[in-house]
Order: C-alpha cells, then structure tokens, then sequence
C-alpha cells in the first residue's frame, strides 16, 4: 500500500498529513483511522487520541510505531475500502477524502538521519570501473529534496547536469550493526529517488575524494512520490524502475542490477545504526558511457526528467534555469 | 554573547552566560521580562514562539531572537529581585549539549592547512575548496564521552573552528560572508583513518568521519560580534595534557570568507555548520611511528580556541 506526505492547501508547513490512496483519490488516514475506531463504543471517546498516536504528523513518525501501527494501517485501508470514496468521512463528519490535485505532495521522508546513495551500485556501469570491495556511500543533505512535480533549478556553478534513477529503501525499524541475514526485517517499503548530478564539478570533488558539491545543491534529489509500504521481500526484488528523458527510455533498473546485495549494504550502514524513516538508495545512472568522466546523456534546460515504478508511481521533473 | 545549548530536568532548553558563567534559561529570563510588562497572557509560550523551540530555531528567528535574548540577559542582570529559581543556573545544575545540537548540514574542510596537506603526504593543496559532509547525528557536546567504536584501529583527532551560519545565503561574495555568520564554536573532527582509507578506495569518505560522537563541538557559540577578528584564531589540541597540535586560523589555505563564499553555492542555511579543516599534528602525520598517537579508551582530549573555550572529550570503548 503506498503513503504520501501532504499538506491541505489552508495547511501551514509543518501541519504534514499522511495520506492513502482510494478510486483514484487521496483520502487522511489519520481521520480515516479515528473514524474506523469510532465505531467500536469502547474507543469513540479515545478515536482522535489513538488516530493521533498510530499515524502522526509525518510518515517517520508512523514508521517509529512500529509494528502496531502497521497491522491497524491494514485495518483503515479495509475499512477506507468497505465505506468508499464517496461515504468515507471522519467521526464528526469532517471531509477525509480529497482530489490529489488539491493536495500539496511532498517528498514522504523529510528529515532523515540517514539518506545515503550506495555509490557505483550500478553493475552495467560498474564493469568499466574500478571493482568495488565494500559498498561505499555518499549523503544527500535532507534540505536538497523536493517532491514530485517540483523543478529542477539548474546550478549556476555547472555546465553538465545528469541524473540516475534509484529505489531508496526506506527503514523500519531502529537497529545497529545488524547481521547480513536479518537486513530484510528492517527494511519498511521503498521509494523512488532521482539523484541529480552536476558532473563537472562531481569529476573535480572526485580527485579529492569528496563528494559534496556536485551531489548537493537545492532540487538534488527528488523522492517520492509515495512510499510502498508492507511489500514482501519477492515483491521489492522483483520491482522494476524507468528512467526517462524527454519521454525516452535511458535505463531500466532492478535490485538485481546492483552489485551489492541488501543484506551487503544494511550489514554495512547499519554500523552506524538506522533508523525508521532513513533510506539507502540504489540505482542506475544516465552517465552510460561506463566512464566516469563523461555523461552520456546530459540534460538540458528544458529537459524532462520521469523516474517510474509500477507499484510505487512516478517522479517527474523539469530542468528549469535557476 | 556566550550561547548554549544545555539539559536542565532532562529537558534541552536554550541559554547564554551571564558575565560570572551562570547559565540563564533564555525562554524563562525572556517570559520573566514579559509577565513584567504585563502585555503578554501566556509568557511562557510567546517566548517559545520569538525565541524557537531549540538553538535552530532560535537561529533561524534572526535579529529578533537575538534582540530577545540581549534585553533578556540585560533584563536578568539588572533585577536582584527577580525569582531565579530555574532562570539562572549554576553550572553543576546542568549539563552542557553541543550549542547546535542538530545542524542542518556539518561541513568540514579538507586539506586546508598546508602543513597538515604536507603531513598527510598530499602532493599539493587543493585548487578549489575542498569540504565533505559529517553527519549531523554525530554532534556531541563538551560533556559527552567520545564512543570508540569496536569496527575502528586508528582513531583520530583534528581541533577546528567551527563557523555556525546565522542567515541563509546562496552565492554571496567573499566581501559579505562574514554578515551570514552567526558565531564560532570549538570543533573536534573525530576520524577514523582505516575506515576512511577503505572507503577511499573506491568512494568517498562518509563511515570514516561519521560514527556516533565523532562531531564533538562546543562548549559554547560565541557571537560573532565578540570575535572581532576571526582568521587569526589560535587553536590547540592536547592528548592527556600531551600538546599535539597548534596553530593559527591565519594559516588556512581558503580563508573563512572564500570557504563560505564558496559552499554558499550549495545554499546555506541558519544552523548550519562549516568547520576550518586542522593543521598539523594529528596522530596519521606523525613520523616515523603513529601507533602511539592514535586515540585509545581512556585518553582525554582538550581542544581549545582562543576566545572560544575549551572542548574537552573522553574517549569511551563502546559498550
């Protein structure tokens, strides 16, 4: 089941909303989730307390509720599903079910701790470079991320922007130097991630081992649109994402098209230790030629960036001068 | 002004010091001043509202916060009579935090002393800035134990200064960089050399600079109107009373104004974070033998900054 991030249109910034998907709409699962509890007359007078402690402001704070919070998500989804769309309010009759475009979208995990892109995951473009041993990482800043639909403001320090398409997956649950085997417990759902690139200036940080500049500039690194939460590990390693330009297909990319495997990279970062609503990105890149000197498909002011996954939804973003 | 960041009740609350080093609750002094002027109901949550919740806030609120926070202190100073209980501090009744404990993004110069390049067996300094990212969950503060993590062999330490940015600013010129800064902190970059050199192998260094506690930073932010003349700060480093490094921030490579000047390109932002790189004297440069200057359990480190104070940090074996 997918979670969006969301402001009503009257909503001041920090008053975030988790919301489900139903016929096409987005409904409030908090306010679904206080209704579905108010039918039982035992919990009428606590529904908004509890609706309020299971899904918070943000969907970080539902992932920290953990597993309760998981099984009554299951529950407000049956529950949306069996009143529909148009009978589905809250307990006091407020409007639960909205358009999506009356909503504002916002990328679903906004203050991670840990919003890390494994580097040189990629084994088409991997096989030209030098073998990675150990999955290494590079940190995306949380005030470079915007949401679906939101432009790409080109930096006025680089001449060569290029992007890669990435699944981020999203923790669940807190743990620190978690065994290889264990990983998939603590993996929560998974997201789309369009990691932006000024590949000028990422070849000169390059030199020097750093990673900063190039990788983290406003509107670096779109997320979203929703998160699928709850999939089985077959489901996620069976998922596919298309990354377009201009309409164009540039990549296709699987799990299965990483060099590190999920146990790898979690047994890995966990060593720092994780937490529910971090991510670990892992994706293909435009930069084709294998060389990491050169883009093969640089974008262009005006350019149209679309990252795509059947099950999660799409990312699409517009390069627009700064 | 000498700000912090301290826990009082288990709470994290937001202070400066007063002229003899008492800690004043600068949310209480402000609604104390408030209740006096008998304009405001609710004191109390009007100066959570023009102070902010935490250091971030309190950053981001600008020239009022501060403004809020002088009259507070000034107001404080003057009334004998005031209720002081829980107001003014002493400090064995609380515990110091990093002055920003969550920046927004922790910036940290590389190679940007030349004797420190020169030890580090660099060829030649960098042509551009050159900085990396350190987690900003790895902040710590100056009464905190510094974590040795058992995945580590050669722990490292690097006195900085670290330059807390007061506004938000993109693209701005080396000739106004100073007006986006809010004050300085003494900075140690706690770094793990083996890690970082697996990693740069074939990436870049990110584990190797960011385990829990290997941001300490503190004890305090001093305002940048009480340091006049920031690029000729004196710093120091000793190990167990050990003098291992010393220096001058005259001797940076990308002086203060071009390192903000320059990461203003990424935007800047209140409570953000960028440290001047270190100079010599770290335990990896040291020739011929490093093995008895690395970091062990037990050692205490003291990094100090003229003007800014003294960071001092144990190092812990983790449990």
């Amino acid at each position: 089941m997918k979670v969006y991030l969301g402001l009503l249109e009257s909503s001041p910034p920090d008053h975030t909303r988790i919301f489900g998907e139903l016929e096409g709409t987005l409904f409030d699962v908090n306010l679904a989730c206080a209704a579905h509890l108010a039918q039982s007359p035992a919990e009428r007078a606590s529904a908004y307390a509890l609706a309020d402690f299971y899904f918070p402001k943000n969907i970080q704070g539902f992932l920290e509720r953990g597993e309760c919070a998981r099984k009554m998500f299951d529950q407000v989804i049956a529950f949306a599903q069996s009143q529909g769309a148009s009978k589905l309010r809250g307990p006091g009759g407020e409007k639960v079910v909205h358009e999506i475009t009356k909503i504002r979208i916002l990328p679903p995990l906004q203050q991670p701790n840990k919003s890390f892109v494994i580097g040189f995951s990629d084994r088409a473009r991997a096989e030209s470079m030098p073998r990675a041993e150990i999955p290494t990482a590079y940190y995306k800043l949380p005030q470079t991320l915007i949401a679906d639909g939101a432009p790409i403001l080109w930096p006025k320090f680089s001449q060569e922007l290029d992007a890669d398409g990435c699944f981020a997956l999203v923790i669940g649950k807190r743990g620190r130097r978690i065994p290889a085997e264990k990983a998939w417990e603590y993996i929560a759902g998974v997201t789309l991630m369009v990691d932006l690139t000024a590949r000028d200036i990422n070849r000169r940080e390059g030199l020097t081992t750093n990673n900063l500049l190039g990788k983290n500039f406003p509107s670096s690194t779109c997320l979203g649109p929703a998160v699928l939460i709850g999939a089985a590990r077959d489901t996620i390693e069976a998922m596919k994402l298309e990354l377009f330009l201009d309409g164009e297909t540039k990549r296709r990319f699987s799990l299965s098209d990483c060099v590190f495997t999920v146990e790898q990279i979690i047994a890995r970062w966990s060593i720092l230790g994780i937490n529910p609503g971090d991510w670990l990105a892992v994706g293909a890149s435009m930069a084709l030629s294998g060389d990491r000197l050169h883009s093969a498909v640089p974008l262009k002011i005006g350019s149209t960036i679309r990252c795509w996954s059947p099950l999660i939804g799409a990312l699409s973003h517009r390069v627009v001068s700064a | 002004m000498k700000l912090v960041t301290f826990s009082h009740n288990d709470q994290e609350r937001i202070g400066a010091l007063d002229p003899i080093g008492r800690i004043v609750d600068l949310q209480k002094a402000f609604a104390c001043l408030q209740r006096e002027s008998k304009t405001i109901p609710d004191a109390d949550e009007f100066a959570v509202a023009v102070l902010g919740r935490d250091m971030r806030e309190f950053l981001e609120h600008g020239e009022k916060s501060l403004e809020a926070a002088r009259e507070s202190l000034a107001h404080i100073a003057a009334s004998e009579h005031v209720s002081k209980k829980c107001t003014v501090l002493q400090p064995n009744e609380i515990r110091l935090l990093a002055p920003v404990p969550r920046p927004g993004a922790l910036i940290s110069a590389g190679k940007n002393f030349s004797d420190h390049v020169a030890e580090m067996a660099s060829k030649k300094g960098p042509a551009a800035p050159v900085a990396f990212l350190k987690l900003p969950g790895s902040v710590i503060g100056p009464e905190d134990d510094i974590p040795y993590p058992p995945e580590v062999q050669n722990l490292d330490y690097e006195v900085e200064v670290a330059i807390v940015i007061g506004k938000t600013c993109v693209n701005v010129s080396e000739a106004q960089a100073f007006d986006y800064v809010a004050g300085y902190s003494v900075f140690n970059d706690i770094s793990a050399r083996d890690i970082i050199r697996t990693e740069n192998r074939t990436g870049i260094h990110l584990m190797g600079k960011s385990f829990p506690g290997f941001a300490p930073m503190g004890p305090y932010l001093v305002t940048a109107d009480e340091i006049p003349d920031p690029q000729s700060l004196r710093l120091k480093l000793s190990v167990n009373g050990e003098l291992r490094q010393e220096s001058n921030l005259t001797y940076m490579i990308f002086k203060i104004r071009e390192m903000i000047a320059y990461w203003s390109q990424m935007e800047l932002h209140p409570g953000d974070v960028l440290t001047t790189g270190t100079p010599r004297g770290v335990a990896a440069g040291r020739k011929p033998d490093q093995s008895s200057w690395w970091l062990k359990p037990g050692d205490l480190v003291e990094a100090e900054v003229e003007g800014l104070g003294v960071l001092r940090n144990r190092v812990v074996a983790e449990s």
